[in-house]
């Protein structure tokens, strides 16, 4: 016996002298799939750059991830051995919500209080940061902080406007009489992409603008079968959109790189996409790019980004909460704004760069309003390729608005029941 | 005779052990998983934490599912476009390359057409799907050319009626480089004097095609059919970079549904059925053809 | 005996313009990778370049590593070619040769590795690699390629052998040499041509393997081209320009392969090569 806890004591020594080396020695891991160039990629690495000053004992482990990686592996990832410390993370019931409600993401409330993220981020910013015990974002513990905001608003060609002699239309109606004037010039007034994801944000935008809060509540939510009229007004407005030729029945054989070109190399003065085309837009040789959110929506499609989750077995959470606080912190923040993205923390006097001033202007602007109305294909998991495909038929004229509208209605309450 | 089966079972037995590593392989990479993947198929199951038990709930759902079906039907344009068309047309190019222009030109104009068809194949599918969405896009290259012909342009991509028939050209590009290399190695090991002799008989091109070539590459032939007809009837990456399944669902394919199950709405129990019925009907398939090959094989 | 000169020219023409029409998208690749991102943002994909910068390919190139990732790429596509090889000669060589009994049930069973969809292997791939310690390793990818590659080739060397001239076989058993010997010295060395064919083929084929990859090798360390290709499409924005160029430089390994194996593979598949 006494042999047993001689051995049991040299054991626990040889445990703490191991450990006392690792807490010397120790490293940090972070993932994150944001490409190094753009205005995410340059502000985290700030802030990593900053935490490596701050910790200089610190083996810090970077690997910048891809998108499809985390996208489709993620959860697999989470659930074994080689999960980091700190990872960007999907955002939605699908994916953060699958493994928070498995248990393998680390509650954050207690360090949303002790590291004053309450300070900067209000409750309104966390609500893709909860999720309850079925994996169900809005409520339960805190499992994931956004960083930055996005939002799906109108980029146009000012220029073109300006030779037009048009100015930025504030009304649903406006904007239609403006793109009537284009196309009486022969021009298609908005580049579009329905074999790809950014024609179901337009949609979006028309759904939005006949709906209330409480319908996006409950659209999002899950919360009743689905009330598909604002889908049946948006299939109507597609229609109609194309038939007075807004946008081209062209759409739905391009992609967002097409639709991209297509805005960028002038041949079409706008285009209905995300803040994450923003930096790229805002260096288009030739012309000026500018933004207006969508006429007459108080909704928009948008949300807050994609969200710093802690697994629930990382080694150094203390390392991975300090790298929270500095990608929140006023320079970081800033310097997101400052390379066009849309920070959710940032100082909107300090940031100079131009369409990173407009978005983060706007973007508050969304907030205060309680204007984000978040994505369409969120609610059910897989509701996204229903989406691409019916208002690619809408938009190609295969569908009628009413079958457009029913095909959304049965595969919602269909993804309800599963 | 019976001495002579005696030693040859025997001889049998001992070969057993080279098939050893090949069987241990097999069952921990492909047995395991796919009985795993069978009994998946009976769960409702969102791939971490516990699947549970639903019977025979995701196989109701799947034949009720128009999806499902339509996709099976596509892959008979795919087995058309990665089976039959590449398999005819490498079959005249390598008798082409190799009766013809190893003769003519010489042996390094052949080998070199030979590497330049194979190019496509080494692209990966990902970089490929950007190219032909350059050039199939209704604002592309395909439409320019059309136009500067005085021809109409079309949205191939976009046009339920058409964007079948895109795909199905992108796969011959991509599949015509494989069936030739593995032809053109297989007129390899044809003597030229019998082509030289033919030719002295007055065999046109067009008989010593159909009297050498075709026999000569009988083994070939059946690698390349069956190979290819089971890479069809799993496409997946190219479809799922050129139209996602669309439009309206028209390009859709089995792999490509059960890939949207295991990954996108992760109903992983669902995508486990899809791909359970997939194999079954490939394997189904496979067999069939197996037993076609050798049978013929012992007619001749 | 040569034809006229105006067949032999139409032929060449013919052929000339499949080849054409065969690399034009990859012309249209080198066109748009050498191009500025506001060069293509401003005049699109199908103009000729008129700007040349390669910056995009250099940030690819550090920021994710490429030197590891392509040693990681060639070990993998390395390994899963010889050892796919090796193991398909051996498959075949007990069934085309040996004719176990039950042959061509095995065969169908080994070709099941061909015949399953790859996305229903990859939960359950996932969990055995991780119960027995290898996930995120390079070896489990390489084990798994393995096997999967000579599934293909165990029935391609299977069908050659069948018809191997069994006088050969006869001749050296006489000599007195053993089942190994005659597998090594005998069938290897007539099978040569073929198995490079086949060694070609498994080292592109998997060189391009995407999912498996992705899902199984969970660090960076351990990543391969063409799943590091995916850093140049995020979430919604993609930078085609780079995507063309990095292509390009992911193909030029399986290039040079293909160049240095075209020689072998004139020489054949072996059904009856022996004369």
């Amino acid at each position: 016996m006494k042999t047993f806890t001689r051995l049991a004591l040299m054991l626990a020594a040889t445990t703490a002298l191991t450990t006392g080396a690792m807490a010397e020695g120790r490293t940090f891991k972070v993932w994150w799939y944001e490409p190094a160039d753009s205005a995410l990629g340059i502000a985290w690495d700030a802030a990593l750059a900053k935490f490596k000053e701050a910790h200089p004992d610190v083996e810090v482990q970077f690997e910048l991830k891809t998108f499809d990686q985390i996208n489709q592996a993620g959860s697999l990832i989470l659930n074994s051995s080689d999960a980091p410390d700190l990872m960007e993370y999907n955002k939605g019931n699908g994916t953060a919500g699958l493994v928070a409600s498995q248990g393998l993401l680390a509650p954050l409330d207690e360090a949303y209080a002790q590291y004053g993220w309450d300070a900067t981020l209000n409750e309104a910013a966390l609500q893709l940061g909860r999720y309850d015990e079925n994996g169900v974002f809005g409520s339960g513990p805190l499992y994931g902080i956004p960083n930055y905001g996005e939002f799906v608003s109108v980029f146009y060609n000012t220029d073109m406007l300006a030779a037009a002699g048009l100015s930025v239309p504030t009304t649903l109606a406006e904007f239609e009489a403006v793109m009537d004037a284009f196309v009486a010039q022969g021009v298609v007034p908005i580049a579009e992409a329905a074999n790809d994801y950014p024609a179901q944000h337009l949609m979006y935008l028309l759904a939005l603008s006949q709906a209330t809060p409480e319908w996006v509540a409950d659209f999002q939510g899950l919360k009743a079968e689905l009330d598909p009229a604002p889908f049946l007004y948006a299939g109507q407005k597609l229609q109609e959109w194309v038939e007075k030729g807004y946008l081209s029945k062209d759409a739905t054989g391009m992609k967002a790189d097409d639709m991209a070109a297509q805005f960028t190399s002038g041949a079409s003065p706008f285009v209905v996409t995300g803040t994450w085309y923003g930096a790229n837009f805002g260096g288009i040789e030739g012309f000026t790019a500018s933004q207006f959110l969508f006429p007459g929506n108080h909704l928009s499609a948008g949300s807050t980004g994609n969200i710093w989750v802690v697994p629930n077995g990382a080694d150094n959470k203390d390392l991975a909460y300090e790298f929270i606080s500095l990608t929140l912190s006023q320079d970081v923040q800033n310097l997101m704004g400052n390379s066009g993205g849309v920070p959710i923390a940032a100082d909107p006097a300090q940031i100079t760069d131009r369409i990173g001033s407009l978005e983060t202007e706007l973007f508050n602007q969304l907030v205060a309003q309680g204007g984000l109305g978040f994505y369409p294909d969120w609610p059910v998991p897989g509701f996204y390729n229903e989406v691409l495909q019916a208002t690619q038929a809408v938009i190609g004229g295969t569908a009628t608005p009413e079958e457009f509208a029913q095909r959304l209605k049965d595969a919602y309450d269909d993804g309800m029941s599963m | 005779m019976a001495a002579i089966s005696q030693s040859r079972r025997t001889g049998s037995a001992v070969y057993w052990l080279y098939l050893m590593p090949g069987l241990i392989g097999f069952v921990l990479v492909v047995g395991l998983p796919f009985a795993m993947n069978v009994a998946i198929s009976f769960t409702k199951w969102r791939g971490i934490g516990m699947p549970s038990f639903v019977g025979l709930a995701n196989y109701d759902r799947l034949l009720g599912d128009a999806a499902f079906w339509s996709s099976m039907q596509h892959t008979l344009f795919f087995v058309v476009a990665m089976a039959v068309i590449p398999t005819i047309l490498s079959l005249i190019l390598a008798a082409t390359l190799f009766d013809y222009v190893a003769t003519q030109f010489g042996q390094g104009w052949s080998s070199f057409f030979r590497a330049g068809y194979y190019l496509p194949q080494i692209l990966p599918v990902s970089a490929a799907g950007v190219l032909w969405s350059w050039i199939l896009n209704p604002h592309g290259v395909l439409n320019l050319v059309l136009r500067g012909l005085g021809l109409e342009g079309s949205n191939w991509l976009g046009d339920p009626s058409y964007a079948i028939y895109a795909v199905m050209g992108v796969m011959v590009w991509i599949q015509i480089g494989y069936s030739l290399v593995v032809f053109m190695s297989g007129l390899g090991r044809v003597d030229p004097s019998l082509y030289e002799a033919a030719r002295l008989d007055g065999a046109g091109a067009p008989q010593r095609f159909w009297y050498i070539t075709i026999p000569m590459l009988r083994p070939e032939i059946a690698v390349i059919a069956l190979t290819t007809t089971i890479a069809a009837l799993k496409v997946f990456a190219p479809v799922f970079v050129l139209t996602n399944g669309g439009p309206d669902n028209s390009t859709i394919v089995p792999s490509y549904f059960s890939y949207t199950h295991f990954f996108a709405t992760v109903r992983v129990g669902y995508g486990a059925a899809i791909s359970t019925a997939q194999t079954a009907i490939t394997i189904l398939l496979g067999l069939m053809f197996l037993r076609l090959q050798t049978r013929k094989g012992d007619a001749r | 005996m040569k034809k006229t000169g105006l067949t032999r020219w139409v032929v060449l023409g013919l052929l000339v313009g499949l080849l054409a029409l065969m690399l034009a998208p990859i012309a249209l690749a080198v066109i748009n990778a050498v191009k500025t991102a506001a060069d293509y943002a401003a005049r699109g994909p199908m103009a000729l370049p008129r700007s040349f910068d390669l910056s995009g390919l250099r940030d690819f190139w550090s920021h994710v590593n490429f030197p590891l990732k392509l040693w990681n790429s060639l070990l993998l596509s390395g390994c899963a070619a010889v050892f796919g090889v090796l193991l398909s000669l051996l498959n075949a060589y007990a069934i085309g040769i040996g004719r176990v009994r039950a042959g061509r049930g095995i065969l169908v069973l080994i070709l099941m590795g061909i015949m399953i969809p790859q996305e229903s292997l990859v939960y359950p791939l996932y969990y055995l690699t991780k119960s027995v310690g290898l996930f995120d390793s390079l070896w489990s990818v390489i084990i798994i390629f393995t096997v999967l590659q000579a599934a293909f080739g165990t029935y391609l060397l299977a069908s050659v052998l069948s018809e191997f001239p069994r006088e050969l076989l006869e001749a050296a058993r006489v000599d007195g040499a053993n089942r190994w010997q005659i597998l090594w010295q005998v069938v290897f060395p007539i099978l040569r041509p073929t198995l490079a064919v086949l060694a070609t083929f498994f080292f592109i084929w998997t060189w391009n393997e995407f999912l498996l990859p992705l899902v199984l090798l969970a660090s960076n360390d351990h990543q391969t081209i063409s799943v590091a290709m995916g850093v140049l499409s995020g979430q919604y924005v993609s930078d085609p320009t780079t995507t063309a160029a990095a292509a390009l430089l992911g193909i030029l390994p399986t290039l040079i392969f293909f160049l240095i194996f075209q020689r072998t593979l004139t020489r054949g598949i072996t059904v009856g090569a022996v004369k």
